[in-house]
């Protein structure tokens, strides 16, 4: 190994740390506003900031929004429509869905003890694919997509979870079968997906783009499913912190220190699994966040899961967020999928990572 | 050495009735549930139920639609062929593209169509790869025609969230279109014309129908769509293509696929050896693209000059265009002088 | 400090362990009580690592069970376990750069409830615990910026913090030089003497067992073999019996503690029991022709007798230090009646005979000719080179002999390889009958 591991980031004074979460919390409202006024159409800053704020403040602040802008009242429903109905709840969707693939990222890290650790490694991520595209090309309830497609994949996603607990269990429980099940499962989905998609190329279109990511179902009830869900279960999951601290010492010795390591290890997987499930029910695959956040959150803040957890969920709510402002940004005009994006600004860093690792340790600062 | 006073052999704590981790998370829980709830209130256009009229479309909805709206988004470059010639250019605020990465205006409309009916990119509504719901609702329209290649999700969103209605037209047979007229007229007030429209359309099909009847023999045909290094893209059994060929009084050599859209190797047209091979060019396909294709130069067609190239819209998009257009083209091509 | 109880603090009660097929404990019965340090030791794979994970409940007993102040440590949660037992391990797999004090509040866990975080309680006590163990200065430092023997102390900082009335230590002066090994431990029974708790400890280093354990065990091949006092556990006999070493047992003046000094040669008679007992092969000698066949013979696994041998002689100091049982005789003396007799006894119980070429002399003639009426129950061996003749200072009288041996039966063999070769033949069951050349110690058992 070259050079010495350099000392853990100094942890932060207590009132500091308000200080920083209100500017934290200040710079987030600010990011969540400018991001809403960004789509394939463009929306006039001042006139969309009115808008939102109207909208928030529940007719309070600006109460004519458009008033002098030479918008015309019909225009101007649409616009409030846009921005208020689309965006804005497009936005809400990524911080969320941001949120559970970088909780679950962090927690399955640090579960197998594995770097390179991902959502999509269980195979879940197949799982959820494989019910949407049965969905779709068989063309199941398709007057209620909207409300079956999620449930398709949540169901498919959680199935395969739980397959793969099934299949590992007891004695083979250890953290390298695991993880070659969950490799081994994803791939026989995978398999399944392209013969489903090849013999029924109709519906196929929408599932491959799907493949991609899109956060475009997101409306506020989806957002408000979403968000309750992912609370849920991320704060559940970000109870585990200190178990997942003795993990990294070994099975049995933090068993000696109490933790019940083989159902600790299956709780945090399954509740992994629901949460990426549930991101993947609403937004199709999405790469990478599960992957580079909690790496971000230990360059920052050390290897404590008790703030690696939460930190990689706020880092993954920023990640995606952005991931949508670059697509709109670079390609006004497109609604491309987002997982592109993710995965231009995830690979090099993946990469970069790969590359530190022949040199330092593992996982922490180096 | 020394520790502090130790907790050695002590007993355990005693446990709390109900954890306190169940109880922050019941919390947190009811406090999404709620944001749900209330979140239901937030939609802003309530269903418009303003007078206006019934029409029953061809997927056999039965939809409340505004008369004669003045603002219209056509998703479909079939209906905006039947829009334009009832004259109702002018109530079109909004076409059907494709993401502007991936061609925009011009992936639907060739260029003839886009002067034709001077469409402009502002007209644009996404469809394609996913649809973008604001760029509809940015043009404020107050009906949507679409065909089929918006999706059932698209539409669902449309009718559900946006609240506009809409229209589905997507003729099964080439008499569908002829029904479609009626519509149109029926929901903006211009039946005259449609019918007028539908006169012209029965003549052609009419005339076709006298024209097959008189001929001996129908020659074996190939009309193809796409070339690439496989073969050649052709029609099969329930497509307007093969439809068309039957109606001029020839004979598909795809006639008895399996499937709608088949390809047909190079060695497969040449065993069939058509007489006569119909290209459709448009959208960057021209006959040097197909004289591309394998086998090409095999073919008794290529080698007696009896290849022709027709603009694909018209075999392809069900319209006006294609029976006053796309069928006199192909009686021209198969029975010369037997108009 | 607790008092005596009736209690003892850890039980194992007849326990077996069984890996499929194979053995690992076999009615292992030993207990501690509250504040004794019990050294565990034994040669590798005797069990002591087993043992103490089936003490932490990581392995199912076969038979029999573990308690733990009286409750069957199968009964307990793993939480229980944990404010109980506290567990120093051989290798710890953290690859993270946890700071060293957070590392050792980790040993904190089974005081907290889910949703407690630490208090300044706790972080007192890390920081006290830290200084006990001498890390007190490197508390902000990442754990794997520590070198091996500062990584050993802070692994016992976490278990300390545990603060059980048991702690388990699987050789925890493995990874360490001799400074570190004495500090760690004896912190360790200042602990186990001024907090009363009780310590168990897999050490392989019975030295240093000696000088820190209250009691030591000694486990062979998954059994108990030995319970007690180190003065009274220690012994040269044990060492050869369980590890195969000779050694010598001293006094330390100082402490009044025993230690052992192994010997250059390790011993062949540790092997395993299973495979069947070679010998005894006789071998006669004297005047250090014997030497050569006695080391070779040992190594090869045969078990030996030699004779008649004077005192002094280099072939009886190696018989002695190989163990080896022989008839001897006063130096300098002609071989008396009762070292014949001696000798007479151990060749017939022999079952294979190797007559050294030693120089005869009136005064050892008669080791030849004592051979004589052995000769057609036991194979026997004369080993020729040098030549008889060369060797005769009786006036041809050992020529004759070798003669009327041979006549015997007996076969002359020209070197150790043939003779090797000749006594597999002997014994054609033995493992070495089917492999060339000898092998060594570490090939075997």
């Amino acid at each position: 190994m070259d050079g010495q591991p350099s000392p853990p980031a100094p942890p932060v004074r207590a009132g500091r740390r308000w200080i920083v979460a209100l500017l934290l919390g200040l710079v987030g409202f600010t990011a969540v506003i400018g991001s809403s006024l960004l789509g394939t159409v463009a929306i006039p800053v001042r006139t969309g900031v009115e808008i939102l704020l109207h909208q928030m403040s529940g007719g309070a602040l600006f109460p004519a929004p458009c008033a002098g802008t030479g918008v015309s009242v019909a225009h101007c429903g649409a616009l409030t429509f846009i921005v208020w109905n689309l965006y804005l709840p497009e936005v809400l969707l990524a911080l969320i869905v941001g949120a559970a693939l970088g909780i679950s990222g962090g927690a399955l890290q640090g579960v197998f003890r594995n770097p390179l650790a991902d959502p999509f490694l269980l195979g879940i991520s197949s799982g959820g694919t494989l019910g949407a595209a049965i969905l779709y090309v068989y063309r199941i309830q398709e007057a209620h997509a909207d409300l079956f497609l999620p449930l398709f994949a949540f169901v498919g996603a959680t199935a395969t979870g739980l397959l793969i607990l099934a299949v590992a269990r007891g004695r083979y429980s250890s953290v390298e079968t695991l993880l070659l099940t969950g490799v081994a499962i994803s791939n026989l989905l995978s398999a399944l997906l392209s013969l489903v998609l090849l013999y029924n190329p109709v519906g196929g279109e929408q599932v491959t783009f799907w493949l991609l990511g899109s956060l475009g179902s997101a409306d506020w009830e989806v957002d408000g499913i979403a968000f309750g869900i992912v609370l849920a279960l991320g704060t559940v999951l970000a109870l585990y912190g200190r178990e997942l601290n003795l993990l990294q010492l070994g099975s049995d010795v933090a068993q000696s220190a109490g933790v019940d390591a083989p159902r600790v290890r299956l709780v945090v997987i399954l509740l992994a699994s629901l949460t990426t499930a549930v991101a993947v029910a609403f937004t199709g695959i999405i790469g990478f966040v599960g992957l580079v956040s909690p790496h971000i959150v230990r360059r920052v803040a050390g290897t404590d899961y008790r703030v690696v957890l939460p930190g990689s969920a706020a880092v993954g709510a920023i990640f995606l967020l952005t991931a949508r402002d670059v697509s709109y940004l670079a390609f006004p005009s497109s609604l491309l999928p987002i997982g592109i994006f993710t995965a231009f600004a995830g690979v090099p860093f993946f990469l970069y990572l790969l590359l530190r690792q022949r040199r330092g340790t593992t996982m922490g600062t180096t | 050495m020394l520790l502090s006073t130790s907790t050695v052999g002590r007993p355990d704590p005693p446990r709390r009735a109900v954890s306190l981790t169940w109880v922050v998370v019941a919390v947190l829980i009811a406090a999404g549930l709620a944001v749900a709830g209330t979140a239901a209130f937030f939609d802003l256009r309530a269903a418009s139920t303003l007078g206006g009229i019934r029409v029953t479309d061809d997927l056999g909805r039965t939809v409340n639609v505004p008369y004669d709206p003045a603002r219209v988004a056509v998703l479909s470059p079939s209906i905006m062929d039947e829009m334009f010639r009832l004259g109702l250019r002018g109530h079109v605020v909004a076409v059907d593209c494709y993401a502007a990465a991936f061609g925009g205006l011009s992936d639907d409309y060739s260029p003839d169509q886009v002067a034709a009916w001077n469409l402009t990119s502002s007209m644009c509504v996404q469809v394609g790869p996913t649809f973008a719901p604001e760029m509809l609702v940015n043009l404020t329209p107050d009906l949507v025609l679409a065909s089929t290649i918006v999706s059932v999700a698209a539409v669902e969103e449309i009718t559900g969230q946006l609240h506009i209605p809409v229209v589905m037209l997507q003729p099964p047979t080439l008499s569908g279109i002829l029904v479609d007229d009626t519509l149109l007229g029926e929901v903006f007030g211009v039946s005259s014309t449609a019918q007028s429209l539908n006169a012209d359309l029965s003549a052609e099909l009419y005339n076709a129908t006298r024209v097959g009847a008189s001929v001996g023999s129908y020659p074996t045909v190939l009309l193809t769509y796409s070339v690439d290094s496989d073969g050649y893209w052709t029609f099969g059994p329930g497509t307007f293509g093969l439809s068309l060929i039957e109606l001029t009084a020839a004979t598909s050599i795809s006639a008895s696929a399996t499937i709608p859209y088949p390809e047909l190797s190079g060695a497969q047209v040449l065993i069939t050896d058509p007489q006569f091979i119909v290209y459709g060019a448009g959208y960057g396909l021209n006959e040097s693209t197909y004289a591309g294709g394998p086998e090409w130069s095999q073919f008794t067609a290529v080698q007696n000059g009896r290849v022709s190239g027709i603009d694909s819209n018209w075999v392809t998009e069900p319209d006006p265009t294609m029976i006053l257009d796309g069928i006199p083209a192909l009686l021209a091509t198969f029975h010369p002088g037997a108009t | 400090m607790t008092g005596p109880t009736t209690l003892p603090a850890l039980r194992v009660r007849h326990l077996s362990v069984r890996y499929g097929a194979r053995v690992a404990l076999h009615d292992v019965d030993l207990q501690v009580h509250a504040g004794e340090f019990l050294a565990l030791t034994g040669p590798n794979g005797s069990g002591k690592t087993t043992l103490i994970r089936a003490a932490l409940g990581f392995l199912p007993a076969t038979e029999g069970a573990v308690e733990v102040f009286g409750r069957s440590v199968e009964e307990l949660t793993v939480h229980e376990r944990a404010r109980q037992m506290a567990w120093v391990p051989q290798e710890e797999g953290l690859r993270d750069q946890v700071p060293l004090r957070d590392y050792v509040l980790y040993g904190r866990y089974p005081h907290h409830g889910r949703m407690d975080g630490e208090s300044d309680a706790d972080r007192r006590l890390a920081d006290r615990i830290l200084t006990d163990v001498g890390l007190g200065d490197r508390a902000s430092d990442g754990v794997l910026s520590l070198s091996g023997g500062e990584r050993q102390r802070a692994v016992l900082g976490r278990a300390l913090a545990q603060e059980t009335p048991i702690l388990l230590l699987d050789e925890p002066t493995a990874h360490l030089d001799i400074g570190h090994q004495l500090d760690l431990l004896g912190r360790v029974r200042t602990l186990s003497r001024t907090r009363g708790v009780t310590v168990v400890a897999a050490l392989h280093d019975l030295n240093l067992a000696a000088r820190f354990a209250d009691r030591i065990v000694v486990l062979s091949h998954g059994r108990r073999v030995a319970d007690g006092p180190p003065a009274e556990v220690l012994s040269e006999d044990l060492l050869v019996r369980v590890w195969g070493i000779a050694a010598d047992l001293g006094r330390d003046r100082r402490t009044g503690l025993p230690f052992l000094v192994p010997h250059q040669l390790v011993q062949a008679s540790r092997r395993d029991p299973s495979s069947p007992f070679m010998g005894p092969v006789h071998i006669v000698g004297g005047g250090g022709s014997a030497e050569a066949f006695l080391r070779a013979l040992t190594e090869e696994g045969f078990g030996l007798s030699a004779g008649a041998l004077h005192l002094l002689d280099s072939d009886a100091e190696v018989a002695e230090a190989l163990s080896i049982p022989s008839a001897i005789e006063a130096p300098f003396a002609p071989l008396g009646a009762e070292a014949r007799e001696r000798h007479r006894a151990l060749l017939g119980a022999a079952r294979a005979i190797v007559v050294c070429p030693f120089a005869v002399g009136p005064s050892n003639l008669s080791n030849l000719l004592d051979v004589l009426p052995f000769v057609d129950r036991a194979p026997t061996f004369l080993m020729s080179a040098p030549p008889i003749r060369e060797r005769d200072f009786c006036g041809g009288e050992a020529e004759k002999a070798y003669r009327a041996l041979s006549d015997a039966g007996a076969t002359e063999v020209m070197d150790l390889g043939g003779l090797l070769g000749a006594l597999r033949a002997v014994f054609p069951s033995s493992p070495s009958a089917t492999q060339d050349g000898p092998r060594t110690t570490a090939e075997r058992g």
